[in-house]
């Protein structure tokens, strides 16, 4: 348990982290850096792009999975790490 | 021309005939019924007699009572073929004929004149009988009567001519009005008419059935076709055959309405997508396998269940599949976990995937930091970010600046290549390993993973007797440079650290107070797997070096045995082996030696108390391809070199360094050249059979603290004194180093190690920090590697005294 709280706080103190957040299944977030509606929304998006992102490699080979999913943006990059109970999210801006 | 064709078979038809001379159809509706088919069919066959000479067949006319003709067909063969009739008229129906009735007050000669003029020009093959009789009727145009009685018989041919005939009254209806009264004479005229046959018209063919006469059946057949002849015979006047035309009521049809609730559809849609068929399909073998990969996964971690299962840090894939057989534990696991509300926001910060995923993602996010640095590290091309560029022309202002900067790159290349011999070679610092934890410790001793280019280890201590102070032994991933993977602390300074070759996830410790401890790095408990602390031949003095070693037992033909040399300050090189715990063995104890035998005459020094008859060792170095040969660096600054086979002597004593000799290496690519550095701030070359260095280094005055061949060139090494590091090349200049690297203040350079595969050096200070230094502009080495260049080096300098 101790791990997860340091390794979360050390992710989180990093540099260019903008936030952190772990979400539940149903969008409900159990931790995070952000404000609730600023989470909720980036809950509720993600979660559809994740959905979307494992039907297709699903899709073109059952036995595959996504473990992880990377979005880099002009501003920053969004890393999702998937689960079926929950969602972690990371935003870091990577620009030193 | 027949023309009293038109008269019937039967008498009474003609007595009919000839009483009536006006144009009556209802009184001849009875009985010109069946005359008018009689007659039709007379007529029909005399128009066929006269214009057809069929060959074969012979028509003769029958004559009738009176003067009328029948017809017989004959064939050839004198059978009589004669067609009969379908239709028989009956004398005794009432039939009402509704044409003939409308058609009462409507004829008259002229008329039928036109009538018949009217068929003369008809279709004749559309009309076929119709046609024949009512064209032969009308030839009998001399009489007004047989005309009648014709069209009286045209008329009452079976119903289904009755509707064309209605089509051909109402014609005729239309004809008739502009035509003019036809007198008599122009009845009587003879009109020449044409006849033709026309196609002869099937209306109903039933195929003959032939039955053997032998046959079962034959009997039956006969006795049927008889039967049919008798009846055919019988039907004329049969009261059991009457024909009659009836009238179906319809239903009548009658609208009912029904209201019911309205039904409230809805659609649904499911994407059948290939993963879900397969899960759903694999459902239960999923549960099933779920618990055997969970026993496995369990055996092979070693670990308790809810802890971390880490494979070395290394390949995607591996981290992939145990990703799966974690997701598949990790699911046993939660099956079994009671699951409220408040409970489940807790087992998720509990679950080994979330400490999985919060691992990728803080290694993702160190790449993202690091990135150009890790790519330097790894010789890839190192990705230019682009600017974040004003909203407005956002993406031309992006382009042309992409654009700019790729053409500004390659002005740089370029411009690098020219002056690539003018910029001299350098260090350029990539990153440092170091964390709160590593903070004011001394570094070591730096030891690469043999499997995993990726993991190192650093050992943190200090050397001084006086500073020594708790001690720590961390294991640094190059994809983590800001905290380490894994930490052993320990109360006393870590002075060696070395990865096994064979297993490679052992990391042995060496300790200021003389235990070695073996961790598993793949465990994340902190506790050592083997320890020497008990061991009663354990050192008692610092563990000054550590190395696996792996040997051919080429004699007895057992595969290569790895064990663990160790030396320490009590002057005791031990090999320590695994066999159900640490088992040490000693290779060599090292004496003290004496002056050189040079001077013979002299007495030794007797009588001098010495603290200890064993010369503390500080180093040791095997000889990369004669395992059975190592130097061992001593603190009174000789160099032995020395064998495994025998336990007591030196088989050579190399004497030139004045003060303790920190470290050995052999060249790696020229088999009889070693490198040594001393505390007398010196760095010699060597070579195995000459006792005196042909090269040394004096090149400040501090203490040279680590020296290391660069695995790329025979001729490049690196040394760390306390102030700078240098990285020398003997190719270029054995009076200077090449690149000189300048401590900060404060900082002493204590440790180097080259990279293997990349061009970089680690270099370990006092501040526990590990920095990764990039050697960049080295100037390209025309034979790196080959040993005889060395030694065509060392023979142009192995006149000079050294």
């Amino acid at each position: 348990m101790t791990e997860v709280e340091e390794t979360l706080k050390r992710i989180q103190s990093h540099k260019g982290v903008i936030g952190t957040m772990v979400v539940n299944a149903e969008g409900i977030p159990i931790r995070t850096t952000l404000d609730n509606s600023t989470t909720v929304q980036y809950a509720g998006l993600l979660h559809q792009l994740t959905m979307k992102a494992r039907s297709t490699i699903r899709d073109i080979d059952p036995q595959n999975d996504l473990t992880f999913l990377r979005i880099r943006s002009k501003k920053h990059e969004i890393m999702v790490a998937p689960d079926k109970e929950y969602l972690l999210i990371v935003i870091q801006n990577p620009c030193e | 021309m027949s023309g009293s064709s038109s008269s019937g078979r039967k008498s009474p038809m003609h007595s009919v005939f000839q009483s009536k001379k006006s144009i009556s159809f209802t009184e001849k509706a009875k009985d010109s019924l069946k005359k008018g088919h009689a007659g039709a069919n007379q007529s029909r066959m005399g128009v066929s007699r006269n214009l057809i000479i069929v060959p074969e067949m012979k028509m003769t006319e029958k004559v009738n009572v009176a003067s009328t003709k029948i017809i017989q067909v004959l064939d050839k063969n004198g059978v009589d073929v004669t067609p009969r009739p379908l239709y028989c008229a009956d004398l005794h129906a009432a039939k009402p004929n509704k044409l003939l009735s409308s058609q009462e007050g409507l004829l008259s000669s002229d008329i039928l004149a036109s009538y018949s003029m009217y068929q003369n020009t008809m279709n004749r093959s559309t009309m076929g009988q119709f046609t024949r009789s009512a064209l032969g009727s009308s030839t009998v145009s001399k009489s007004s009567m047989s005309t009648t009685v014709s069209m009286a018989e045209d008329l009452e041919e079976p119903s289904y001519k009755h509707e064309k005939l209605a089509s051909f009254t109402d014609m005729r209806v239309m004809r008739a009005a502009p035509e003019t009264a036809i007198t008599k004479e122009d009845l009587e005229k003879n009109i020449e008419i044409l006849l033709t046959e026309t196609d002869t018209l099937r209306f109903f063919d039933l195929p003959t059935v032939m039955i053997s006469v032998e046959s079962e059946e034959a009997e039956k057949v006969i006795h049927r076709n008889n039967k049919y002849e008798t009846l055919c015979r019988n039907r004329a006047g049969n009261d059991l055959y009457v024909e009659r035309m009836m009238q179906t009521f319809n239903g009548a049809p009658k609208n009912k309405d029904v209201q019911c609730d309205k039904i409230i559809l809805e659609d649904q849609g499911v994407m059948a997508t290939a993963w879900d068929l397969y899960d759903s399909y694999n459902a239960l073998e999923l549960a099933l396998a779920a618990k055997p990969s969970a026993v496995d996964s369990s055996s092979k971690a070693n670990a308790l269940s809810k802890d971390r299962d880490h494979t070395l840090p290394g390949s995607a894939t591996d981290k992939t599949s145990e990703t799966s057989s974690l997701m598949d534990l990790e699911s046993v696991i939660l099956t079994k976990v009671h699951e409220d509300e408040e409970d489940h926001a807790d087992t998720i910060m509990k679950s080994d995937k979330f400490l999985q995923d919060l691992f990728f993602m803080e290694r993702v996010l160190m790449e993202n930091i690091f990135q150009p640095k890790l790519a330097a590290y790894r010789q890839l091309p190192v990705l230019k970010e682009p600017e974040p560029g004003e909203p407005e022309d956002v993406l031309e202002g992006e382009k042309v600046e992409e654009v700019e900067e790729v053409k500004k790159e390659e002005e740089e290349e370029i411009e690098i290549s020219t002056e690539q011999s003018t910029i001299p070679a350098n260090l350029e610092r990539l990153w440092s390993f170091s964390c709160d934890l590593t903070k004011g410790l001394n570094v070591s001793s730096l030891a690469w993973n043999k499997t995993n280019p990726d993991l190192l280890a650093v050992g943190y201590g200090h050397f001084g007797f006086k500073e020594q102070r708790r001690g720590l032994a961390c294991c640094w991933s190059i994809k983590n440079p800001m905290w380490p993977e894994r930490v052993y602390p320990s109360p006393y300074g870590v002075t060696a650290v070395d990865f096994s070759i064979g297993t490679p996830n052992l990391l042995a410790v060496g300790y200021y107070n003389g235990t070695i401890a073996i961790y598993n790095v793949q465990s994340s408990s902190n506790v050592p797997v083997l320890d020497s602390s008990e061991s009663p031949q354990k050192h008692v003095g610092p563990v000054w070096q550590l190395q696996w070693i792996e040997q051919d037992r080429g004699s007895t033909g057992d595969d290569k045995r790895e064990f663990l040399v160790s030396i320490s300050a009590d002057g005791r090189i031990s090999k320590w082996v695994i066999r159900k715990g640490l088992d040490s063995h000693d290779l060599m104890r090292l004496k003290r030696t004496t002056i050189s035998s040079n001077k013979k005459g002299d007495k030794e020094k007797k009588g001098e108390a010495l603290i200890s008859r064993q010369a503390p060792g500080m180093c040791f170095a095997f000889h990369p391809k004669d395992t059975n040969i190592y130097l061992v660096g001593t603190e009174e600054g000789h160099i032995h070199k020395c064998s495994c086979s025998y336990n007591e002597q030196y088989l050579e004593t190399y004497r030139r360094h004045k003060g303790p000799v920190y470290k050995v290496t052999w060249n790696p690519f020229c088999p009889d050249t070693f490198l040594s550095c001393s505390a007398d701030w010196g760095i010699m070359v060597w070579q195995q059979e000459h006792l005196q260095p042909f090269l040394s280094f004096y090149p400040t005055t501090h203490v040279v603290y680590d020296v290391a061949w660069s695995p790329k060139s025979s001729y490049i090494f690196a040394a760390a004194n306390e102030s700078r590091v240098e990285i020398w090349d003997l190719q270029m200049s054995t009076l200077d180093p090449l690149i000189v690297n300048i401590a900060n203040p404060g900082i002493k350079f204590t440790t180097v190690l080259f990279a293997k595969h990349t061009d970089c050096l680690l270099v370990g200070d006092s501040d526990g920090q590990v920095a990764v230094y990039e050697l960049r502009n080295m100037p390209s080495a025309s034979d790196s590697g080959r040993g005889d260049t060395i030694n065509a080096l060392l023979g142009c300098k192995s006149n000079q005294p050294g």
